[in-house]
């Protein structure tokens, strides 16, 4: 069961990571304000994901749980912010420096997996198809998929804790 | 270099530390537009307009004066737009935009005036006096007016010794409604100087104006704070204490303590004067405008604000300011902008003597605890206007104190019904007192309460009538207030 959820877990958040950046970027640029603005709130982005990637391959591999939950969290937020909010742009800021960091660490874990190397190929092909298939649908608002992402994201997390407290369990029952 | 996490971390936090200081203040979008609707600083009152005509000389402008008279048009004049009743423009009129109007013409040291344009703003008259060690006696807390609008709303600020801003002109060049140019003193043209400082552009185009000026002197600053119960008496002492030269108060809108603590300001004069010390800009407004937004919220951050802003303010006791600095505080940070919200500003004024009275009247009919109400009082600011015998719409009929009032709401018919409401309430509260309101403001008082507040208004506008009788000069508040239909409305 476990041997599934880290094979199958790592593969859906990339997808899904992928799949919903389009609409993360509508979103971005629609509370940015300025051009200069969301380019330099990508840059942090990707700062952030640097330092995060930097962060994990000093740590030893160990459970993701709490990065999904953090990063569906973060999804989840950014659907319910209210547009008109007179701080968004500072809350903003500081989420993208969250995500960025999240998603860096994300990836260096998942490099080090052994379904990597498969998940990658599975990961183009799955993106493509997804995106085609979205690219049929009538987007409402960007908000819509980003919170059903997050959900998403969530769950995973909250599965592959409740996973590894299990295994923990049955490993401790069998000494 | 970039295989250290540390590294990393530290561009990370000078990037948003770049990008924190670069989120703007000022959003907002206001202002004169052909091709748009044009609106003036809250975006209320949007109008069509025909045309705006940019202000360079005076003989183009005397020349779009007497073609409007032949033409049946009419004309606005246009400063900086804070006034917020659709003051600067009318369907289909000319917009006079005054900005570029704005040059410095002389400035006499001996006689200490100077001499503008009125379309610099003061802080243009600020840079041209301050080295000559020169101050304004009497403008606004913030110097980000014009010179000409000011006039035409007959402002005030925080001195309490040199009287109502009309009262330190000298001299005024006027391009009047049937377009000549004049120039008008207090001695030879009392009359109608009266109508036209404080008369909101309707009596012609302040052309340029002579200002009497006064030394930049260095004021100690004193703090106290008290209950709005001991303010009266307090502030009679402050009347009657030469050394004390400009003077405001804070109210408290915080749910803890609303409407009955307050703190005041002083600027005790130190009889030295300043050259050295230059013109402040706008300092710390990102820190001043997270501290609003979070007073905004209401409630225990509201309360948290307002115990903020105490200890803030009691920090600055003992420390020095120049007069002009005294007169440039900082504005960016009130920026506001919210869709679906406005925030305004009202200013009531009630003899001093009245003044316990009246906040205990006044707590009776605001809430306390607006934080999930729509009408939201954020800020209360008190004032002392000094009688003023020089306008016809006068405000200060007596010595007054004015209580300038910050005030969210939204922006739907319900909200504006509400709002329109409780400020009418409001002002027949003042009006029990003696009291008047102001009227570069939101036009939410009823044309009854308008004349009750500016018995002179019939002679106002006969008077303008006289000098304009195709009507050249016109605005919204005009439209209002004192047009045909309006005047006798009630
Ligand atoms: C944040 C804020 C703080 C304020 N604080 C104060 C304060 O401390 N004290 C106070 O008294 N008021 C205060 N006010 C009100 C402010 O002083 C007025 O709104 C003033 O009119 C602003 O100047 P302006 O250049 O924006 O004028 P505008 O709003 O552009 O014009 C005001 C009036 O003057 C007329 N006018 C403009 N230029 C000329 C001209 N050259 N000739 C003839 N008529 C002209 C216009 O037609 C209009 O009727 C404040 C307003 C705001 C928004």
């Amino acid at each position: 069961m476990n041997n599934k959820s880290t094979k199958y877990l790592p593969l859906l958040v990339t997808v899904g990571q992928v799949v919903i950046f389009p609409y993360y970027i509508l979103w971005l640029k629609q509370v940015s304000l300025t051009f200069t603005m969301f380019a330099w709130l990508f840059a942090l982005h990707s700062f952030a994901a640097a330092f995060g990637y930097r962060l994990f391959q000093k740590r030893k591999p160990g459970t993701i749980s709490f990065i999904y939950i953090g990063m569906g969290a973060v999804y989840v937020l950014v659907s319910l912010l209210d547009h008109s909010f007179e701080l968004l742009l500072y809350v903003v800021l500081i989420l993208q420096v969250f995500l960025g960091a999240m998603q860096g660490y994300f990836r260096a874990w998942h490099v080090q997996q052994k379904s990597y190397h498969l998940d990658a190929v599975h990961h183009y092909v799955i993106v493509g198809v997804t995106m085609l298939g979205l690219s049929f649908m009538k987007i409402i608002s960007p908000v819509v998929f980003l919170g059903l992402f997050g959900g998403v994201v969530c769950l995973c997390g909250i599965w592959e804790y409740v996973m590894k407290c299990t295994l923990r369990r049955k490993r401790r029952s069998l000494k | 270099m970039l295989k250290k996490t540390w590294f990393l971390a530290i561009l990370v936090c000078i990037l948003g530390t770049g990008i924190f200081f670069n989120i703007p203040i000022e959003k907002r979008k206001y202002g004169l537009s052909q091709t748009n609707l044009t609106t003036d600083y809250t975006g209320l009152l949007p109008e069509k307009i025909d045309r705006v005509v940019t202000a360079d000389n005076s003989a183009a402008l005397q020349q779009i004066v007497k073609q409007a008279n032949v033409e049946g048009q009419h004309i606005s004049i246009a400063g900086l737009q804070h006034s917020q009743g659709g003051h600067t423009y009318y369907k289909n009129g000319i917009v006079l935009d005054m900005k570029t109007f704005n040059e410095v013409l002389e400035v006499n040291v001996q006689e200490k005036t100077v001499r503008v344009e009125s379309g610099a703003t003061w802080e243009d008259v600020q840079e041209a006096i301050q080295e000559y060690g020169l101050a304004l006696k009497v403008t606004q807390s913030q110097s980000i007016f014009t010179v000409g609008g000011s006039l035409s709303i007959n402002a005030h600020g925080r001195d309490i010794r040199f009287g109502p801003m009309a009262g330190t002109v000298k001299a005024m060049t006027l391009l009047t409604p049937n377009g000549d140019i004049q120039t008008l003193t207090h001695e030879q043209n009392k009359e109608q100087l009266a109508n036209v400082l404080g008369g909101y552009g309707l009596f012609g185009v302040i052309l340029d104006v002579t200002l009497e000026l006064t030394e930049n002197d260095l004021y100690a600053i004193q703090t106290e704070a008290l209950k709005t119960t001991e303010y009266e008496t307090y502030f009679n002492h402050v009347l009657d204490d030469p050394t004390i030269a400009m003077h405001y108060a804070r109210v408290s809108v915080a749910p803890g303590s609303f409407l009955q603590e307050m703190y005041a300001i002083n600027y005790l004069e130190t009889g030295k004067q300043d050259t050295e010390t230059p013109l402040k800009g706008e300092q710390g407004m990102r820190l001043s405008k997270l501290a609003l937004d979070l007073g905004r919220q209401g409630g225990p951050l509201e309360d948290l604000f307002w115990t903020t802003q105490k200890r803030y303010i009691h920090s600055l006791d003992g420390e020095t300011i120049t007069r002009n600095n005294v007169m440039r505080s900082e504005s960016t940070f009130m920026e506001f902008k919210k869709p679906g919200k406005v925030e305004v500003l009202q200013e009531f004024f009630v003899p001093v003597d009245a003044y316990a009275d009246y906040m205990k009247d006044l707590g009776k009919l605001l809430s306390a605890k607006d934080k999930n109400e729509d009408f939201k009082v954020h800020n209360i600011t008190v004032r002392y206007v000094e009688k003023d015998d020089v306008t016809t719409l006068n405000y200060a009929r007596e010595d007054m104190l004015g209580l300038v009032i910050l005030i969210q709401h939204g922006l739907n018919k319900k909200d504006i019904e509400n709002a329109q409401n409780i400020i009418q309430q409001w002002t027949d509260l003042t009006l029990a007192h003696a009291g008047t309101y102001y009227l570069p403001y939101y036009r939410y008082q009823t044309t009854e309460q308008f004349q009750k507040s500016y018995p002179n208004w019939k002679t106002f506008k006969q008077d303008k009538l006289a000098e304009d009788p195709n009507e050249v000069f016109v605005n919204l508040f005009y439209d209002n207030y004192l047009s045909e239909e309006a005047a006798y409305e009630q």
